[in-house]
């Protein structure tokens, strides 16, 4: 009944899935999304404030031109200024702002003092390649083909005291002061949008946790109960999760039902054999003849088979394995009873323990160290020692006497004693076969050796519990 | 010697007391265990046999009852089942040894005497005491080495009495221990095995084996060397 490894796995899973983990997918969903949202933000607040600065460019160009206009004088058929332009930044060299005035076919017939020593398009006839018709304006960013990048306003009037002349006032402003606005809107957009980033990452995270919580204790639950430390992984769980613990609680009670009213039924089923068995027996003493013998063979062989074959059927491993069993107080029991019952020998009992458990019905570990330590008893001469230790990934328990052991050629033979009733009949002294057999139920092992004490070495291992 | 057997299975029951009856013992039998403890209560055993599975009261219960109740009887217990928890159970309650089913008669008969053996004191089985030497596996009784001819009756006397030394064993007390419930119980008949014993062990007078304290019973007299 061992679960198929193989086939319980979902082959639909990917493999990225699988790798990220429920946290993970919830947590990659978020980025991406946050991801997307914030970076459409970010685009479109950058887009808008760069149109604000643009029209706010505008606004100011025009501001200028027309008090350019308003200031502008006719003297003596002459475009001419006073000294005050409007605006105090014309007339400082080289202040970023700069204007001129271009008139239909002649040129440039005034620039402000500003400009003087400004290179680039000053000067430069339609810096936007085109002059706008009159009455019109235009705005834009002068084509350049050297020096710095200016917004470029033109304004085309018809200048009547000039004889009509087609008048065009341009204004020119360096863009870098606004491109510096625009910087800094651009950092301190990405500083807001990236501490809100973090935030909601650092939300979404706690979130995550608290909303998987249950799953997670679900899952260390179901740890301890495969590590044998709980029977059952509680119901503490939100409307969600509760109907799978549910169903899960009942699928562990279950089975240890099922197992329990198994071993009730094996109890039986040996119990109802073994006493028919002893009458027979006694009843054979009382008749003599070759039958008598052949006769009770059979009821020897029968009683090897009631013993070994129930017990071993009797230990059912179960995909919820059992409840870890601590070793050393079901050993100490064990050898206590014993000391009772083998009085007369006076043995002298040695408990090494260790704080070890084993992922063993407690009923069948008090088998296998019964049998094996009801043999060191009856064989030893005086001592007995009984040793927990840790082995790789499993408890070894020793039992050790000083009797005179098993030597290496009939240890096999004793270790399978009565394993196959119908070609051995042993009778009594299985114990050791039986110890075995229950142990590789639980995948363990049992090995015959030599003892420091003089007598008969017997390791028992068996698979100890996770992490402890 | 008096013995006591708890067994519920009637046929088992029967053969069990059959062969110890063969081999010397009184026996009283109960099937279930609340008989068990009546029997255990009401009278002096050198040994119970006490099956596990009974009904009405378990083995186990009844071991714990008697125990609590001060009850030293020597108890060997017969489990059904080679359920380890059973055996030891059992042992924890109180019984002394234990004998799984099925089982040879022998293999009973050898634990039982074992049993009374270890609670009279003795570890082995031959009891010695002064110049008298009793062998009880083999029920050989030898003074300074000559052996003693015994009847069976006699036998259980004296081992009764040798198990039992350095106190004073009443009349009614050997009755108890070597005859059947229903035996009609005349003192004199003890008085006359008595009187036989000292003879046959002493016949020269100088050992007095079995002392008469007025009024009480028996006591052994001699001094133990086992």
């Amino acid at each position: 009944m061992m679960p198929d490894e193989g086939s319980t796995k979902d082959v639909r899973g990917g493999v990225l899935p699988r790798i990220l983990g429920l946290q993970g997918r919830l947590l990659l969903i978020t980025a991406l999304v946050l991801g997307t949202c914030l970076g459409a933000v970010g685009w479109v607040q950058d887009r808008t404030f760069k149109a604000t600065v643009r029209a706010g460019a505008e606004e100011q160009l025009r501001a200028v031109a027309y008090g350019l206009l308003s200031a502008a004088q006719d003297e003596a058929n002459e475009l001419a200024f006073g000294t005050e332009l409007g605006e105090p930044r014309l007339a400082q060299p080289d202040s970023g702002l700069y204007a001129y005035v271009e008139r239909a076919r002649d040129g440039v017939v005034w620039r402000s003092p500003s400009s003087v020593v400004s290179v680039g398009h000053i000067g430069e006839q339609s810096p936007l390649g085109r002059r706008p018709a009159p009455g019109e304006s235009a705005f834009g960013v002068a084509a350049t083909r050297s020096g710095p990048s200016r917004f470029a306003l033109a304004y085309t009037v018809i200048w009547e005291d000039l004889g009509g002349a087609e008048l065009t006032f341009w204004v020119l402003t360096d863009r870098a002061p606004f491109r510096r606005e625009i910087t800094e809107f651009r950092r301190n957009t990405t500083i807001g949008l990236l501490s809100a980033a973090i935030v909601f990452v650092v939300i979404q995270l706690a979130a995550v946790r608290w909303g998987l919580a249950p799953v997670r204790r679900m899952a260390a639950r179901l740890n301890s109960l495969e590590a044998g430390r709980r029977g059952d992984i509680g119901d503490d769980y939100p409307r969600e999760l509760s109907g799978l613990a549910r169903n899960l609680n009942r699928f562990i009670a279950y089975e240890k039902a099922n197992r329990d009213r198994y071993r009730r039924a094996m109890d039986d089923l040996a119990h109802s054999l073994k006493t028919p068995l002893a009458v027979m027996k006694n009843a054979m003493r009382e008749i003599n003849g070759s039958s008598a013998n052949v006769m009770n063979d059979q009821v020897e062989r029968m009683e090897t088979t009631v013993t070994h074959q129930l017990s071993r059927a009797a230990a059912v491993r179960t995909v919820v394995p059992a409840k870890a069993v601590p070793v050393s107080p079901v050993a100490a029991r064990i050898g206590r009873a014993l000391e009772r019952a083998y009085a007369e020998k006076a043995v002298d009992l040695e408990l090494v323990d260790a704080p070890l458990a084993v992922r063993v019905d407690e009923r069948d570990l008090l088998e296998m160290l019964g049998n094996v330590i009801e043999n060191a008893f009856k064989y030893t001469h005086k001592r007995v020692r009984i040793s927990v230790r840790r082995a790789k990934g499993a408890v070894a328990i020793l039992i050790e006497d000083d009797g005179d052991g098993i030597a290496p050629a009939d240890r096999r033979r004793v270790l399978r004693r009565g394993a196959r009733a119908d070609t051995e009949s042993a009778g009594h002294g299985i114990g050791l076969a039986v110890a075995l057999e229950l142990a590789e139920v639980y995948q363990g092992t049992l090995e015959l050796g030599d003892s420091e004490l003089g007598g008969a070495l017997v390791r028992l291992e068996l698979p100890g519990r996770n992490g402890s | 010697m008096r013995l006591l057997i708890v067994e519920d299975e009637v046929l088992l029951a029967a053969q069990v007391d059959r062969f110890l009856r063969e081999n010397d013992f009184v026996v009283d039998m109960a099937t279930d265990g609340e008989e068990g403890l009546y029997y255990a209560r009401e009278y002096d055993y050198d040994a119970a046999v006490i099956d596990l599975g009974l009904p009405k009261l378990t083995g186990i219960e009844l071991i714990r009852t008697l125990r609590r109740e001060g009850n030293t009887v020597p108890v060997l217990i017969l489990t059904a089942r080679s359920d380890w928890r059973d055996k030891v159970g059992g042992l924890e309650a109180g019984a002394d040894d234990y004998l799984t089913k099925p089982f040879h008669m022998e293999e009973l008969l050898a634990r039982l005497k074992v049993l009374i053996r270890r609670a009279a004191g003795f570890a082995s089985s031959v009891v010695e005491h002064g110049p008298l030497r009793l062998d009880t596996s083999s029920k050989e009784v030898r003074v300074d080495g000559t052996l003693v001819e015994l009847t069976a009756f006699e036998y259980r006397i004296l081992e009764f009495l040798a198990l039992n030394p350095s106190r004073v064993v009443s009349k009614a007390e050997l009755t108890e221990h070597l005859y059947e419930q229903d035996f009609d119980r005349d003192s004199n008949v003890i008085e006359v095995f008595i009187g036989r014993l000292r003879r046959k062990l002493d016949p020269a007078g100088r050992l007095k084996p079995i002392r008469t304290v007025r009024g009480q019973g028996y006591r052994f007299a001699l001094d133990s060397i086992a």
